[in-house]
C-alpha cells in the first residue's frame, strides 16, 4: 500500500538540496503543438521525489498539456522527458507499465459510470497488475476508507456528489501504487462546499510523501502544500519560486498581473 | 372463395404451415443478427480506427453494402458464389447475405456508439495503464452497447422483416409460405393478412423487449 512505500521517507523541505538521484522527473526542451498553436514552447522542470509543485498560469497557458505530457496522454513534438532514469520515448518503455506508475486526476472526474465504486478501483489492479480479485477488493477497501468512503464501495459513481467522486478518482488513481501523481484542476468541477473534501485528501497524500503535480487554482493549497510553485504563461515557465515568495513578491510583471487578480 | 376477404377457417387451416414458415424466419433472423453484430462489431471499430489497413477496408464494405440493394446481394450469394466454385444451400446463403447485410447497418451502429463516449473515459482508462483492447472491452463497449441497444434492437426488427428477401431464393420462409398458399387456393387476401399478422406478432414484443432493456439498462453520468 502507498503507506509502506512512503513512510520512509518523511516529507521534508530538505529533500530539495540532496543529490539528483532523487530527481522524479526530468522535462528538457520540451516543445509540444497542436496544430499551428504551439502550445508548450520550450519546457525546462526537474520535479524531485516527494516533492509537490504546483502549476499556475491563465487558461490556455499549457499547464494541462504540461501534465498529460508525462503520462503520454499527449505526445510531444521535441524535447525529451526522463522519468525515473527511463526517457518515457524510448523504445523499451513499456507505455502502459509507464502509465501504471504516473497517476491522474481529471477535472471532470470520469469514473466508469457503469461500474461500482469497489469496481472502478480494483479494474486496473486486477486486468492490469493482475492482482488477485481478492487482493485488489482488500486494498481498494483500504483506500476507499482512507479518502473517507469506506461505506460507499457499493454505490454507483451517479449515486455520488462530485466531491466523493472526485475522492473514488484519486482513490482509483492510488490503486496502482504510482510513483507520482498527476492533478488536472481537480476542483474546478466542483461546487465550492466539496472542494476542501478533496484538497484534505490531496494534503494527507503529500504529507505520506506522494510526488505530486497539481494544477490549480486553488492558492490556500498552494501555499499551505507545495514546496514550489511555477507559473506558466503562454507555453513557457515564466517563474518559479517557493509558495510564499512566488505570491507575495512575484517578480515577473506577467505573474504579478495573475496574482494580483486571483489574490 | 376468391373475393370473399379475410377467411378465418383458410387462416386457422394454413396457421401451422405459416408458424413453421415463421419458425424459420425466426432462425434465419437469429443467425444473421448474431454474425452480423460480430461483423458490426469489429467493422464499427475498424471504421473508426486511425489506421488506415482498418479505416479503409471498413469504410469501403459499409458504404457497397449500404448502397446496394439487399435483393441484389442475396441474389449475388446465391447464384453469383457457386460461379466461383461456393456452392451454399438455400438457408446458408440466406444467413451469409442478410448477415453481410445487417453487419453494415450495425457497424455503423457501434461506430456512432463508441464516439458517443466521452474522450475523458478512454483518457482514464489509459491513464489506469489499460491498453487499447481492455479499454474497448472493460470501459468503452459496456457504456457504447447501452447507447446503442435501441437502434441495435430497430435493427434486429428490420432484419426479421428484410428477412423475407430470402423468398426469393426459395427459402421456405413465412412469406415464401404464404405465397404458396395462395398459389394454391388463389386466394392472396388471406395468407397475406395472416403473414403481415405473424410478423406483427413477432416484431411487437420485439420492440417492446428493446424498450423493456433499454429502461432497465439506462446508465447515469
Amino acid at each position: 500500500m502507498i503507506k509502506n512505500n512512503l513512510v520512509k521517507r518523511q516529507k521534508s523541505k530538505k529533500l530539495e538540496n540532496t543529490s539528483n538521484g532523487n530527481v522524479m522527473i526530468k522535462m528538457t526542451h520540451v516543445k509540444k503543438s497542436f496544430g499551428d498553436l504551439v502550445v508548450l514552447k520550450d519546457i525546462n522542470l526537474e520535479i524531485k521525489k516527494g516533492e509537490v509543485l504546483v502549476v499556475l498560469g491563465p487558461s490556455g497557458s499549457g499547464k494541462s498539456t504540461l501534465i498529460r505530457c508525462i503520462n503520454r496522454l499527449e505526445k510531444i513534438d521535441e524535447g525529451e522527458i526522463i522519468l525515473e532514469g527511463t526517457n518515457i520515448y524510448s523504445q523499451d518503455m513499456d507505455i502502459h507499465k509507464l502509465r501504471t506508475k504516473v497517476g491522474m486526476v481529471f477535472q471532470q472526474f470520469n469514473l466508469f459510470p457503469h461500474m461500482r465504486v469497489i469496481d472502478n478501483v480494483t479494474l486496473s489492479p486486477i486486468k492490469v497488475k493482475k492482482v488477485s480479485i481478492d487482493t485488489a477488493k482488500q486494498e481498494a477497501m483500504e483506500l476507499l476508507k482512507k479518502v473517507g468512503l469506506g461505506d460507499k464501495y457499493n454505490s454507483y459513481p451517479h449515486e455520488l456528489s462530485g466531491g466523493q467522486q472526485q475522492r473514488v478518482a484519486i482513490a482509483r488513481a492510488l490503486a496502482m501504487n504510482p510513483d507520482v501523481m498527476l492533478f488536472d484542476e481537480v476542483t474546478s468541477a466542483l461546487d465550492p462546499e466539496l472542494v476542501k473534501g478533496v484538497l484534505e485528501t490531496m494534503k494527507e497524500l503529500a504529507k505520506m510523501g506522494m510526488t505530486m503535480i497539481v494544477v490549480t487554482h486553488e492558492m490556500g493549497f498552494a501555499k499551505e502544500v507545495a514546496d514550489r510553485v511555477i507559473f506558466m504563461d503562454e507555453g513557457y515557465i515564466v517563474e518559479e519560486n517557493e509558495p510564499k515568495e512566488l505570491f507575495e513578491n512575484p517578480q515577473n510583471p506577467r505573474t504579478q498581473a495573475f496574482i494580483s487578480k486571483i489574490l | 372463395m376468391v373475393g370473399l376477404g379475410f377467411q378465418f377457417d383458410l387462416f386457422v387451416r394454413i396457421l401451422p404451415e405459416l408458424l413453421r414458415g415463421a419458425s424459420i424466419t425466426i432462425q434465419l433472423t437469429a443467425f444473421s443478427v448474431a454474425i452480423g453484430t460480430l461483423i458490426g462489431l469489429f467493422m464499427g471499430m475498424a471504421r473508426i480506427s486511425r489506421y488506415k489497413i482498418f479505416h479503409i477496408p471498413s469504410t469501403l464494405y459499409v458504404e457497397v453494402i449500404r448502397g446496394t440493394p439487399l435483393l441484389v446481394q442475396i441474389m449475388i450469394v446465391y447464384y453469383g458464389l457457386p460461379s466461383l466454385g461456393l456452392n451454399l444451400n438455400q438457408f446458408t446463403s440466406g444467413i451469409l447475405a442478410l448477415s453481410i447485410n445487417s453487419g453494415a447497418y450495425i457497424a455503423e451502429i457501434f461506430k456512432a456508439g463508441i464516439k458517443s463516449i466521452k474522450k475523458g473515459q478512454t483518457e482514464a482508462s489509459m491513464s489506469l495503464g489499460l491498453n487499447y483492447m481492455q479499454t474497448m472491452r472493460y470501459v468503452i463497449l459496456p457504456q457504447a452497447t447501452r447507447n446503442i441497444l435501441p437502434a441495435l434492437g430497430n435493427e434486429f426488427i428490420a432484419l426479421l422483416k428484410d428477412s423475407s428477401l430470402v423468398s426469393v431464393i426459395a427459402i421456405s420462409e413465412l412469406l415464401r409460405r404464404g405465397m404458396i398458399v395462395y398459389s394454391r387456393t388463389y386466394d392472396a387476401w388471406t395468407p397475406l393478412l395472416g403473414v403481415g399478422l405473424i410478423y406483427l406478432c413477432i416484431t411487437i414484443p420485439l420492440s417492446r423487449a428493446v424498450n423493456y432493456i433499454e429502461k432497465r439498462w439506462e446508465i447515469h453520468d
